[in-house]
């Protein structure tokens, strides 16, 4: 692949840049798990691995974070954006060349920016903790190249309309790159206070609200009918679930800082807002849910069709905590506990990463056009992935609650502690599961690329028996 | 793309452009995948309606809030009651202001913000100099051992000062509604727009 960087042609084979996303995202995948267990057997296990600064927990967090948020997670979507943006369109890639640039700038970037908060050099807000310069490399060389191959791809399209999928992945690539600029102002400016907290949140809020939440969706509005053959139930839920989603999810930033000093009013519309994220969310559940008809047996059969429906279901849970947990009622006991730590790898590692996880099987199978390796590994992929990451968000659902409790109660900080601590070993043993899990698939994708069954011409992967 | 509002319900467009709709939809292939035109279900109509009653009722500022200077003004009444002073410790003491302040409206509230002597100790001068002050104790937040100028932006009073309390309905609600009521006119006009709903496409007839 990284041959094609300087290649001078013009035939530069279809999908070399999605499958340069696709394994470079199982790989940040692995490592941002890996360093996830590490982590968590720092809270599990106070003794291990002491006295070296830079693994202690407080180093480490941030880097666990981005790695998954700007390794895995959009890395998949950017592999996903690369092949189905020009399928849904009759078309090809705009640029294959700008892609495979893409991606390379984008490792480099990446492990430039997390070697810096790993050393220590951060900007200290949370989701956003890379240095500034970092922030502006992420929105030059990341975001603005991806949404210029996917705007121009959808522009160059061979046909009238553009399939809901493509709505989503052309507004979520600008969006994104509104959210870096205006999300790191205060960087860039050394802006401060309740303006600082504001911005750091409002960037948060949508990076998950308008990029990661949206370009999930939009990759199972992809992958169910494709899988299925079912025509979408419903185009007009798609423009009930991307209109709410533009709307109601850019609007409720407030809703993280309900105890600041920020205007009542502004909190008052926020956390309506922030329940109304329920629209979207049942729209695009009834609308798969619906696409599903008469084609149940392929959520047993078919792995990418599981993965799919699985994370649309976990869309349930997910919407319900986000929509209710930010409001006055509720959020005073759970702020700032292990409850919103379980609710966001609910939103990352559930609802999210099996949704893309689905794109990036059923994407590196057909670009490559060899069929998956061995069903065996995909299924145990799968059923670790589901059991580790159910044990981490139980785990620590219950541990949120119990420091909830402390902290209304005023118990003493270190009896709050010992309480969570078979918590803290169930959160430890979840997340390894997962990165278990993960390497699993990356060997399985590895062995799919070199010794995987030639799909023929005009199938498609799933069409075909697997052989292992 | 004319309109027509002859039956709005049904569709918002004119036959010529519903025919051309019609047939775009049924010869378009979006890369193997098709669309169906079914209508959103009355299910998830009702849940889209319940969704948005539900997101104002549960947002009213009933809970949450800080309390206020008022809520603790019958526990610093209380310090000089005889049997408090009596008490043979702190916490006794606090268990016999608690138990001589119950069954008021205030129960919840103070339930939720209990206090310890030494608490009450650094807010009882700042709450009885507001008292010789004789300004609206609701207007004034307990922070830590601070009694503060709650910062809600209320209306103002004849005399000038400002209402410091938190209401049951704000601007923001007010905001919400008028958005709101753009985002649902506007996706209504979008999907009024499409073929009826009584007409569903034949996938690749064209």
């Amino acid at each position: 692949m990284l041959k094609y960087l300087f290649y001078k042609g013009e035939d530069i084979p279809s999908g070399t840049a999605a499958v340069y996303f696709g394994f470079s995202a199982i790989t940040w995948f692995v490592i941002g798990t890996g360093l996830g267990a590490f982590n968590a057997a720092k809270l599990a296990f106070p003794d291990f691995v002491t006295g070296l600064e830079f693994v202690s927990f407080g180093h480490m967090r941030q880097v666990h974070v981005h790695a998954v948020i700007f390794g895995w997670i959009s890395m998949a979507f950017a592999m996903a954006m690369m092949y189905i943006t020009p399928a849904l369109g009759n078309t090809k890639l705009w640029s294959e060349k700008l892609g495979i640039w893409n991606a390379f700038l984008w490792n480099v970037g990446l492990s430039l920016g997390l070697t810096l908060i790993w050393s220590g050099m951060t900007s200290g807000r949370e989701y956003s903790d890379f240095p500034w310069f970092i922030d502006l490399y992420i929105a030059a060389f990341i975001a603005f190249p991806l949404g210029l191959n996917v705007w121009m791809t959808i522009i160059h399209r061979r046909t009238q309309g553009i399939y809901t999928t493509n709505w989503f992945f052309g507004a979520a690539t600008f969006m994104l790159i509104i959210v870096f600029i205006v999300g790191n102002l205060p960087e860039f400016f050394h802006l401060t206070g309740l303006t600082e907290a504001y911005l750091t949140w409002w960037f948060a809020h949508n990076v998950l609200g308008l990029w990661i939440t949206p370009v999930a969706a939009a990759i199972a509005y992809y992958t169910i009918p494709k899988v299925t053959g079912n025509p979408l139930y419903s185009h007009r839920i798609g423009h009930l679930h991307f209109w709410s989603v533009v709307v109601f999810y850019s609007t409720p930033a407030a809703h993280h800082l309900m105890s600041a000093p920020l205007p009542e009013w502004l909190k008052s519309f926020a956390s309506v807002e922030g329940v109304l994220i329920l629209v979207p969310a049942i729209a695009f559940v009834s609308n798969i849910l619906l696409t599903m008809q008469g084609k149940w047996n392929l959520f047993v059969e078919n792995l990418e069709v599981r993965f799919t429906v699985t994370g649309c279901l976990m869309a349930i849970p997910l919407n319900m905590q986000g929509g209710f947990q930010q409001t006055r009622a509720i959020n005073w006991y759970i702020h700032g506990t292990g409850w919103i730590v379980a609710h966001a790898h609910l939103a990352l590692l559930g609802f999210s990463t099996f949704l893309e996880a689905a794109a990036v099987y059923l994407g590196l199978q057909t670009i490559m056009k060899r069929k998956l390796y061995s069903l065996t590994l995909g299924n145990i992929h799968f059923w670790l992935l589901l059991i580790g990451f159910t044990t981490y968000w139980v785990s620590m659902t219950i541990a949120g609650l119990i420091q909830g409790a402390g902290k209304i109660y005023e118990v003493p900080y270190i009896d709050v502690v010992m309480a969570e601590h078979p918590y803290m070993i169930a959160r430890w043993i979840g997340g390894s599961l997962v990165f278990t899990g993960n390497c699993f698939w990356l060997y399985n994708m590895w062995m799919t690329a070199r010794e995987g069954t030639v799909v023929p011409e005009g199938r498609m992967p799933h069409e075909l028996a697997y052989e292992r | 793309m004319s309109w027509s509002f002859d039956a709005p319900l049904r569709t918002l467009s004119d036959k010529p452009t519903t025919d051309y709709n019609e047939k775009l939809w049924e010869a378009e292939d979006l890369g193997g995948i098709t669309e169906d035109n079914n209508a959103v279900p009355a299910p998830v109509v009702w849940l889209v309606l319940l969704t948005v009653i539900t997101a104002f009722a549960i947002t009213f500022p009933l809970w949450g809030q800080r309390p206020t200077a008022a809520l603790y003004q019958s526990y610093v009444d209380s310090m000089d009651k005889p049997e408090v002073l009596a008490a043979k410790d702190d916490a006794d003491a606090m268990a016999k202001i608690v138990a001589m302040n119950k069954g008021t409206s205030k129960d919840a509230l103070l339930e939720r913000h209990p206090l310890t002597m030494d608490d009450l100790r650094m807010i009882r001068d700042q709450i009885k100099a507001l008292e010789a002050k004789g300004v609206d104790m609701r207007d004034y937040t307990v922070v830590g051992d601070q009694v503060v100028l709650a910062n809600f932006e209320g209306n103002y009073r004849p005399d000038g000062t400002r209402i410091r309390q938190q209401p049951w309905w704000d601007k923001g609600y007010t905001i919400d509604i008028f958005y709101l009521s753009y985002f649902f006119l506007a996706v209504f006009l979008m999907i009024k727009r499409l073929p009826p709903t009584s007409w569903q496409p034949v996938h690749g007839k064209h």
